[in-house]
């Protein structure tokens, strides 16, 4: 297998795509925002006053200021915290879930394969928001809440995917090969199938990624988001509220934050599956 | 490009078919702004079901549209009711030739008259176990009798309607007698609820379960169309009694236009249409589109008002009117007595110092609420102007000595706190304003958000530390707001703090079987101003309601308990179609 | 085939059994106590005591299991707790306005989509495709509530072109109500679709039949007509037909801000009042509808392809 030379060979064709380049170079951006808010280094004093009530926008508070009157920018990036570790929280149970029980399934067929198929199967024809509202009510609000329970709503698609790609790499002749000299079961899925089936792991995950960010906001407006910590999730849910009266500026700051995030994961991930999805190997 | 033509094509195509306006038919249109329970008034517990269940049924009193403070005054009823000696006895009488509303349940689908038999089934259907009623607390032990039946039906298959009750005695058609088990002066008062309108028994028996769905009253209006989560629309009763607007309401009432229809019959309207619009910007759009004639808003204020209290310039010049009026309420962040830490009442009086009410008014009610002293909200007997907690101040620096004293000098040993509250925007924002306050003295508190049934659940399990509520007035008297920290009343009772203190109690059983007098009241503020020191609650505030309504929109004031309301509303027809145009 | 088909039904079986299990385990034993919303704020503990008992929520859990087990499968969902409708009237109620606005939102979207698939397929590559492309993922990269919000505002408020908010049974009565919804829904599917539809015509374009029909001296126009959309037909198919089982159950955040009484709004409400046989109706019937759907789709791929088998 020349695994390098085809990862060198996306990489190439990825860093040919411009768009991809600037996407990457955002949510590099932001993954480093989201870390020095962690580390406390910036936007630590977004809960400190700095003015009036909803002030608007000015050259001081670019974003104005939210009803405590808080910097609306700092509550933006402050923000980034929740977004991103939101995302990567719920793709860090997605995929060992959903690549764990999709290889398993795929591979060994027979009652695993029912088995699992069943448990997805029924995930997945109960709504969404159903599975969502109860995990937070188990869980107690917050954001380990918003976590588990995005996890558990998103597992179920790469499962499905995996399972199919495994079921396909089965039969090749390089298994096959595997078994001939002597690979046990374990050996043949995780050391010569399950890197053949990587790109659909990080193609679905860049995907992922953005859907998990867009429905903090749901949850949000649900009243089962983020407590006592700012997220863009709960500042579009304040200006529900605050727009009739004409205070816009969360609305705009949490907006703009997010639309720049989701569509660079969006770009990233087409980028992503056109240089890594053999099928479509230069064809764009 | 040709994605955003097909948009716009798309838009154009959809475009222009918004509704026309009718202005010959006097309508009114007004919003909901929570989901209806339906039509059977012994459910009905929240002011919205109230509202939409008062226009079509009615219970033998109300209350006056204008006098204020409350007065209450026969309905259904011929006059208010005889009291005996002992305040054990009420004699009731009805009004004659009051008709039900024509319905297939009757013989020949014509409304019968109303009588004496109809009240004594209502009050007992309150009362049926089978039927688990919302409405039950407020016969709940008080009737002779009543409660040996309930319990001796609920082991039974059904209940026996035709079983007499002591307490319950029909005298001759138009009248009846209720013997309660003790003097309780607050009961006419229940039979002004909407628990207590009255229904017809050929009604419910026909119509069975879907009784909810096709109310049969002897209310202004018939129920013409019913979509719950969407829309209620109402015709007018033409066989509705003569019922007339009334001549004298309270002082500077003619002033204001309230008296002008004085002497009309009423129901002012043909036809009413409740939209049910649960999410707040739908709401202040329809109503500044002119599509509701009245709204009251419920957060946000300065969406409708300057800092002023004023209504702004840009919904005066559409003639849209602001009104501000106290409630009969208390809002309060109730601390959980069986918490060891928070039943230390020096840890609860550094908290209500900490807590900057001043900042909370102006954030969230625009300087429009009244800071609460205790629980008694003003405009009740029991409330003193010239009373203030010594606890309800903002006192940083007493905060942290009682803090201090309690063993938790600058918050330190003390685990962080959660308030449970309901999941809602404003209510989080509370919190968080809370929070900020606590941080000053060094408690740590977070949010615990809940749908309505989770916070029940906790509150009523004791799980709680703290949770934050409103209570609205049921009646108008102070023993509802007192009986928050009476001891029995607690968890699961309405008494969430788990409060309890025995010489309260008390005063409390003392007070509660006085007629009103100046005795009674003198108990109620010794009760009161008790409670305050003692700080059960983080005191809050006495909200004013506020509400818009547009120009043509006629009569309009504020009441507590405004289920009757509609039926004196009245629509300026000409002035609604010569402003029409500004919208 | 029908065996095929009759195995998938019965495969039905289990699904329901699984759902009823984990939707009676998440609700029954963690949600809040529907008493005390069922009796309001003044209710009394022997009153709530008294309640349990009529619920049957002082039967063991297992005996209640078999309960939710039983109208899984007889359908028989009984009547809400919370507004004591009858629950099969409520869902009819519901399905209507909810379909109303997801059917022709769905309907445009998908149309569009393949429309916009096709020119950017033609154009692929070209800055036509790129600037397309990047419409649709901007369109879906804003937050369905932010559009709301934005739209309702502009478009229903200030400039008047749709209604605010509500609806009205009956055709055309409820168009006016659901225009403006249904673009922003039409706005947030078209970035998803034209993604999958363009990958989906991409692939087929580089296939060898194509070629041949190049060198033919067919035009391009009517490759991609012709050719390219009949073959490319079969994946679109089945990624229409996996949709539709989400178009029944409403769209929550525009049904809640329009006022459109469908059942994105009635699940919402009784997850709000641990209405829980409204809760239990739901879920079924979504997992219902899911299970046909996912078997048509099956199905209809075995016809739109004779390669593939069904076993």
């Amino acid at each position: 297998m020349k695994q390098h030379s085809l990862w060198r060979d996306s990489w190439g064709r990825l860093y040919q795509d411009k768009w991809a380049i600037l996407a990457l170079a955002i949510v590099v951006v932001y993954s480093l925002t989201a870390l020095l808010s962690f580390m406390g280094i910036i936007a630590s004093d977004w809960a400190r006053e700095v003015g009036g009530s909803n002030l608007p926008p000015s050259a001081d508070h670019w974003f104005g200021t939210d009803i405590f009157g808080r910097d609306v920018l700092q509550k933006v990036i402050r923000g980034t915290r929740v977004a991103m570790s939101v995302g990567l929280a719920t793709s860090l149970i997605a995929i060992p879930v959903g690549v764990v029980l999709g290889a398993l399934a795929g591979y060994f067929g027979g009652w695993i394969d029912d088995l699992i198929t069943w448990l997805y199967t029924t995930f997945s024809s109960i709504p969404n928001i159903m599975l969502l509202i109860s995990i937070t009510m188990i869980l107690g609000k917050g954001l380990f809440a918003v976590y588990v329970a995005l996890g558990a709503t998103s597992w179920v698609t790469l499962c499905r995917l995996i399972r199919g790609e495994v079921m396909k790499h089965k039969e090749r002749e390089y298994v096959q090969a595997a078994s001939a000299i002597g690979g046990g079961h374990m050996r043949k899925l995780f050391r010569h199938i399950l890197p053949n089936v990587t790109h659909i792991i990080i193609i679905n995950t860049s995907l992922q990624f953005q859907v998990a960010i867009k429905s903090e906001v749901i949850l949000s407006y649900l009243g089962l988001g983020v407590q006592g910590e700012p997220s863009w999730g709960t500042m579009i849910d304040d200006a529900k509220l605050e727009l009739s009266r004409g205070v816009w500026w969360q609305l705009a700051g949490a907006t703009l934050a997010m639309f720049i995030i989701v569509l660079a994961f969006n770009i990233l991930g087409d980028a992503l599956r056109d240089s890594l999805d053999p099928k479509l190997k230069g064809k764009t | 490009m040709k994605f955003a033509s097909l948009c716009l094509i798309f838009a154009l195509l959809v475009s222009g078919c918004s509704k026309e306006q009718n202005f010959d038919e006097r309508e009114l249109h007004l919003i909901s702004l929570e989901k209806i329970f339906g039509f059977d008034p012994i459910h009905v517990s929240d002011r919205y079901s109230g509202n939409e269940n008062g226009k079509v049924y009615e219970g033998l009193f109300e209350f006056h549209p204008l006098k204020r403070p409350y007065e209450l005054v026969p309905n259904l009823a011929e006059s208010l009711p005889t009291v005996s000696e002992d305040g054990l006895t009420y004699v009731f009488k009805l009004k004659k030739g009051v008709l039900f509303h024509d319905s297939p349940c009757f013989k020949d689908g014509i409304g019968r008259e109303l009588i004496a038999d109809d009240v004594i089934f209502s009050l007992k259907r309150l009362a049926d176990p089978k039927l688990s009623a919302k409405g039950w607390w407020v016969l709940d032990g008080k009737v002779a009798g009543l409660n040996e039946w309930r319990e001796k039906h609920a082991a039974l298959e059904s209940s026996n309607y035709e079983e007499e009750i002591s307490g319950l005695k029909k005298i001759d058609s138009h009248s009846f007698q209720v013997t309660l088990t003790k003097p309780f002066p607050q009961f006419q008062y229940s039979l002004a609820m909407p628990y207590t309108f009255i229904v017809a028994k050929e009604a419910v028996t026909h119509f069975g379960k879907e009784f909810l769905n096709h109310p049969v009253g002897t209310g202004p209006f018939h129920l013409e169309k019913f979509e719950q989560g969407n829309q209620i629309i109402y015709t007018k009763n033409p066989k509705f009694r003569e019922k007339f607007y009334p001549a004298e309401g309270a002082e500077g009432d003619d002033k204001l236009g309230l008296l002008a229809d004085a002497g009309k019959r009423i129901p002012l309207v043909d036809r009413v249409v409740v939209d049910i619009l649960p999410e707040t910007q739908t709401q202040w759009l329809n109503f500044q589109k002119g599509k509701a004639d009245l709204l009251e808003l419920k957060s946000n204020y300065e969406r409708a008002m300057d800092k002023k209290n004023e209504v702004h310039q840009e919904l005066k010049s559409k003639g849209i009117r602001l009104f501000t009026d106290p409630m009969l309420d208390v809002t309060f962040f109730a601390f959980n007595y069986e918490n060891p830490i928070l039943k230390d009442r020096r840890v609860r009086q550094a908290m209500s110092l900490a807590y900057d009410r001043a900042e909370a008014n102006k954030l969230f009610y625009n300087n429009s609420a009244f800071e609460a002293q205790s629980v008694i909200p003003p405009g009740l007997n029991g409330y003193r102007k010239e009373f203030k907690n010594p606890y309800t101040k903002l006192d940083l620096s007493q905060a942290r000595k009682l803090l201090a004293d309690a063993g938790y000098p600058n918050g330190k040993g003390l685990p962080e706190i959660t308030v449970q509250t309901r999941s809602e925007t404003v209510a989080r924002q509370q919190i968080e304003h809370f929070a900020k306050c606590m941080e000053k003295i060094g408690i740590k508190v977070q949010a615990g958000m809940n749908t309505w049934p989770e916070l029940i659940k906790k509150v009523t399990t004791k799980q709680h530390q703290l949770y934050t509520m409103a209570w609205g007035a049921d009646y108008p008297d102070a023993e509802n707001f007192l009986g928050l920290v009476f001891c029995p009343n607690q968890s699961p009772g309405s008494n969430g703090a788990n409060y309890c203190n025995p010489d309260f109690d008390a005063l409390f059983r003392q007070a509660t079987i006085l007629q009103d007098s100046p005795e009674r009241t003198a108990f109620y503020e010794k009760m009161n101003e008790m409670v305050a020191i003692d700080v059960p609650w983080v005191f809050g505030f006495h909200r004013t309601e506020v509400n818009v309504t547009q120009a043509w929109l006629k009569n309009f004031k504020h009441m507590e308990f405004n289920h009757t309301q509609v039926q004196y509303l009245g629509v300026d027809l000409e002035v609604k179609k010569e402003l029409s145009k500004k919208f | 085939m029908t065996k095929y088909i009759l195995r998938r039904l019965f495969y039905m079986i289990p699904v329901l059994m699984g759902v009823s299990l984990i939707i009676f385990l998440l609700f029954n034993l963690i949600a809040g106590d529907p008493t005390a919303v069922l009796l309001g704020k003044n209710a009394t503990a022997r009153q709530m005591a008294e309640l349990r008992e009529q619920l049957g929520l002082n039967k063991s859990l297992f005996a209640q299991y078999l309960d939710v087990l039983k109208s899984a499968f007889t359908f028989d969902f009984g009547r809400s707790w919370a507004t004591k409708q009858e629950i099969t009237y409520m869902i009819k109620q519901g399905a209507y306005p909810s379909l109303c606005l997801t059917i022709p939102a769905f309907v445009i979207s998908t149309v569009l989509s393949l429309l916009i698939s096709l020119v950017v397929a033609f154009y692929r590559g070209k800055g036509i495709d790129l600037f397309i492309r990047f419409m649709c993922i901007a369109g879906m990269s804003i937050s369905a509530l932010a559009y709301i919000l934005a739209f309702q505002y502009f478009f229903a408020f200030k400039m008047g072109w749709f209604e605010i908010s509500g609806f009205e049974y009956g055709f055309p009565d409820f168009i006016p109500y659901i225009a403006l919804p249904a673009i922003i829904w039409i706005l947030l599917s078209l970035g998803p679709d034209v993604r999958f539809f363009r990958t989906v015509i991409l692939d087929e374009i580089y296939q060898d039949y194509v070629r041949t029909a190049r060198a033919k001296g067919l035009s391009e126009i009517s490759i991609l007509l012709k050719h390219v959309l009949r073959n490319a037909m079969i994946p679109i198919i089945t990624y229409v037909v996996i949709q539709i089982p989400y178009l029944i159950l409403g769209a929550l955040l525009l049904e809640s801000f329009f006022s459109i009484p469908g059942l994105g709004g009635i699940t919402l409400n009784a997850l709000n009042s641990s209405d829980f046989p409204v809760i239990k109706a739901m879920a079924i019937l979504s997992s219902v509808i899911y299970i046909v759907f996912s078997l048509v789709s099956d199905v209809l791929y075995t016809f739109a392809d004779p390669r593939v088998k069904l076993k």
